[in-house]
């Protein structure tokens, strides 16, 4: 019983909780409201839809750990799925194709990278122009016309189940928990929080501090394309309008998720927490009925109610 | 014997798991200036938050009284109000703000309601200038100012307000020997205008020069109160540290060896100004078991010198470094820990620790090769090498897994060391590495230092300090605008040769 006690004092006093408790306020009452929210079907939607979200965002956990940013994720999104979906119709092999999509946006994380480390130019401002720079690129070249049919070899990544589990759910899961092993395990995820720590003194004890940096965006380019090419797929189209947005839902799934701006603190078991926290808010407001002139003013107030409740619990220790 | 006019009665303070402050004791009189010292961690920066409302006065047991009024401070404003004036170690001033602002924030002087009286400000600043003897515009932005002209500011703020106590808590940190001077000066005549002052610091020269009593916290209880004549240094650093003064430089006789460590025809370029060096054409040697001491005041070259030779800094392509014997490329801090150095910057804060990290994290964070394998991370192990070197260096937190930033500077210094320590150490340089720490961590790091050497590791201390560098080095070089000016041997050097080569530029 005393170690029981024990376990569970653990598991409140871990940071991510922060979410957590709002996360099971809000899914308790969306339930009440409409019970069509546990229907099992709408669970597999919920865990759908925050995949696509989680997965960008373990990148981006990496990159705001390390006291980075990267606001380019939206348009990679949108790059990546493009050029995957024209690899595609090019009669290159479908695994192939994803390689390529995926490797375009590690390209352009390196471009990121070499921009922050090199030109010393701030996170925010670098991949901001990237922001635009991919977006353009997408819409030079397709011209603002989605590429459509793709294969369903390739469709079947974003449709397919196995036993009613999303292959989509499955690979985020299994990403999610590879992440969490580097991070908590290896030298490279304590290297991440020593330079979002103090990247000085990161340097000085020898650790090349410029490499990863620049290895944390490509990291999270890829991850971005790769979540662009999986909407592609799961739409069955690369329309140059995916992501939109997206940059925002995944920083902020991190953000709530307990990981800190200013580097240094956060975790994937939070960032998926905060996926779950965006996710059932969209989904619970739509079965809520709640008009959808309203839906994006409620997800802002919450947003910030969310991480000052955070906040304030932080505080108080 | 003049008035009391502050007493602090029997305070104690809890915080959760400790006690900071036991049953404390102070009184100020009219035109006092009182030295109140101690180790850090003894409970002086406590006590002085509970005097100026930072710790509301229901947090804490005891009573404050001001000419025998019982004070109730909850705020910083009301202990403001009633006189008391704080000037902090680590001053804050808004750079980008003018002198004036700085001084008048948060109480602009204002015509009607909403106008700031922007002429009242500047006029009433000159006057607070003066008071402290600044000669800058009221009007120049604060950050061209320098640490010590910022300091001065401070204390030109409190006095603007009129204050009847300030207190001053390590005001000399960022000072020069004159500026610091001047500061002394500037006390000793508040007192004559009958400005009661608090004065910590660690830099017991400074309170004999101006206290007229000290006080003596150790382990959050009032050991000692010396007056006048009673104030003598080694009873009250005996007081502080709770033992006798012969421990305090324990260094005993090192055999000295061969050539460990060579450098040779070190220049340093300065990085705004071309064709201007800080370090010019400078070559020495460490022995083994040797600890070599560089002298030499500051803005001389001597950070500059140990932080190109770390490959922090860029230096001349034709300089040479020999570790044993061998020749060592070092371009980057990687490249200087595989060759064995390890360097103990000057700003613990800006460079030394990741406060985000716990104790263990912060020793391992040079060596993460020796507790890992295919880069997985053994935890016992680190673990294991994070009690070893928290035992050996006498860490006192709680738990290893304490974050840094929670911990006092003497221990955030010994966790330095202890991630200096992991890493297969040749030669350890170490830049001012017992500024702004207690004695006891003092001691504990000297103690250290015979210990490396006498397992054959060589060490470089800079050291701003003359009598720690005459106790502690074999060998002194000083330097001075970027050259060696005089190589001297321990035993046969005073503080005068080195003051004399240090200005002989």
């Amino acid at each position: 019983m005393g170690d029981y006690k024990k376990k569970v004092l653990i598991v409140l006093q871990m940071p991510e909780v922060g979410v957590l408790i709002p996360l099971v306020v809000l899914s308790i009452v969306i339930g009440i409201i409409n019970s069509a929210f546990y229907s099992f079907e709408n669970l597999i939607n919920v865990l759908r839809s925050t995949s696509f979200i989680f997965i960008t965002a373990i990148g981006m956990t990496i990159v705001l750990v390390s006291a980075g940013l990267d606001l380019s994720v939206g348009s990679v999104m949108a790059l990546g799925s493009y050029v995957t979906a024209l690899a595609l119709t090019n009669d290159i092999p479908m695994p192939l194709c994803i390689v390529i999509g995926i490797a375009t946006g590690m390209l352009i994380g390196i471009i990121n990278g070499l921009v922050v480390v090199r030109l010393n130019i701030p996170p925010f401002i670098a991949t901001l122009g990237m922001f635009y720079m991919a977006k353009g690129m997408v819409l030079i070249a397709s011209k603002g016309i989605p590429i459509y049919p793709l294969p369903d070899s390739f469709n079947v990544i974003g449709q397919g189940s196995f036993f009613n589990i999303p292959y989509i759910v499955i690979i985020a899961l299994f990403l999610g928990v590879l992440a969490d092993f580097i991070l908590k395990k290896t030298t490279f995820g304590r290297n991440v929080y020593a330079i979002g720590g103090n990247a000085e003194t990161a340097r000085l004890s020898g650790i090349s501090v410029d490499k990863l940096k620049l290895s944390f965006y490509v990291i999270v380019g890829g991850l971005a394309a790769f979540t662009g090419l999986l909407l592609a797929s799961r739409m069955g189209s690369a329309q140059p309008s995916i992501g939109q947005q997206f940059e925002l839902k995944v920083i902020a799934a991190v953000i709530i998720g307990g990981t800190s701006l200013f580097g240094g603190k956060g975790t994937i078991m939070g960032t998926f927490l905060g996926a779950l926290f965006m996710t059932v808010l969209t989904n619970g407001m739509s079965l809520m009925r709640v008009s959808p002139y309203w839906q994006q003013l409620i997800i802002g107030a919450i947003i910030i109610l969310a991480v000052a409740m955070d906040q304030y619990k932080r505080r108080k220790k | 014997m003049s008035e009391i006019l502050l007493e602090m009665k029997n305070i104690t303070k809890r915080f959760p798991g400790t006690v900071a402050l036991r049953d404390v004791n102070i009184d100020l009189r009219e035109g006092e200036i009182l030295a109140i010292v101690g180790e850090n961690g003894a409970g002086k920066s406590t006590l002085m938050k509970i005097l100026s409302g930072a710790y509301p006065h229901t947090s804490y047991e005891g009573e404050i009284f001001i000419h025998e009024v019982r004070q109730r401070f909850d705020s910083p404003k009301v202990s403001e109000r009633a006189g008391i004036e704080m000037i902090y170690q680590e001053i804050n001033p808004h750079l980008d703000l003018t002198i004036g602002e700085n001084i008048f924030l948060g109480q602009l002087p204002t015509r009607g309601r909403w106008l700031v009286d922007w002429d009242e400000v500047f006029d009433r600043t000159e006057e607070a200038l003066k008071k402290v003897g600044l000669d800058e515009s009221p009007r120049e932005i604060v950050r061209n100012l320098s640490a010590s002209k910022q300091q001065l500011v401070a204390i030109a703020k409190a006095l603007a307000r009129n204050p009847r106590i300030i207190v001053l808590d390590e005001p000399t940190a960022a000072l020069t020997e004159k500026e610091t001077e001047n500061l002394l000066q500037l006390l000793l005549e508040l007192k004559k205008k009958g400005i009661s002052c608090i004065y910590i610091s660690h830099r017991l020269q400074e309170v004999y020069k101006i206290a007229d009593r000290v006080t003596v916290l150790r382990e959050g209880e009032t050991v000692s109160n010396y007056v006048g004549k009673e104030i003598v240094n080694d009873v009250i650093v005996e007081d502080m540290i709770g033992r006798k003064l012969e421990q305090m430089f324990p260094k005993g006789k090192v055999a000295i060896g061969g050539e460990l460590f060579r450098v040779e025809h070190f220049t340093v370029p300065h990085p705004y100004t071309y064709n201007k060096n800080i370090v010019n054409d400078v070559s020495f040697c460490v022995n083994k078991g040797e600890i070599l001491g560089l002298g030499g005041l500051v803005g001389a070259g001597r950070s500059e010198l140990v932080n190109a030779i770390f490959g922090i800094i860029e230096h001349n392509k034709e300089a040479k470094i020999f570790v044993e014997g061998n020749e060592a490329i070092i371009s980057n801090p990687v490249e200087a820990i595989k060759a064995g150095i390890g360097l103990l910057t000057e700003e613990r804060k800006k460079n030394g620790y990741i406060g985000t990290m716990d104790i263990s994290q912060n020793i391992s964070l040079a060596s993460l090769e020796k507790i890992s394998k295919y880069s997985l991370i053994n935890f016992e192990k680190e673990q294991d090498f994070a009690r070893f070197y928290s035992d050996k260096l006498d860490i006192r937190a709680g738990r290893l897994s304490d974050k840094l930033s929670s911990l006092s500077g003497g221990n955030q210094q010994k966790v330095v060391l202890a991630k200096w320590l992991m890493t297969n150490l040749k030669v350890l340089i170490l830049d001012e590495p017992t500024r702004g720490i207690d004695i006891g961590a003092k001691v504990k790091i000297y103690d250290l230092m015979g210990e490396l050497v006498q397992q054959g590791a060589g060490i470089i201390m800079i050291s701003s300090e003359l009598p720690e560098l005459l106790a502690m080095c074999d060998r002194v070089i000083v330097l001075a605008d970027g050259h060696i000016t005089g190589e001297f041997l321990r035993d046969k050097v005073s503080y005068a040769d080195i003051m004399k080569a240090a200005t002989c530029a």
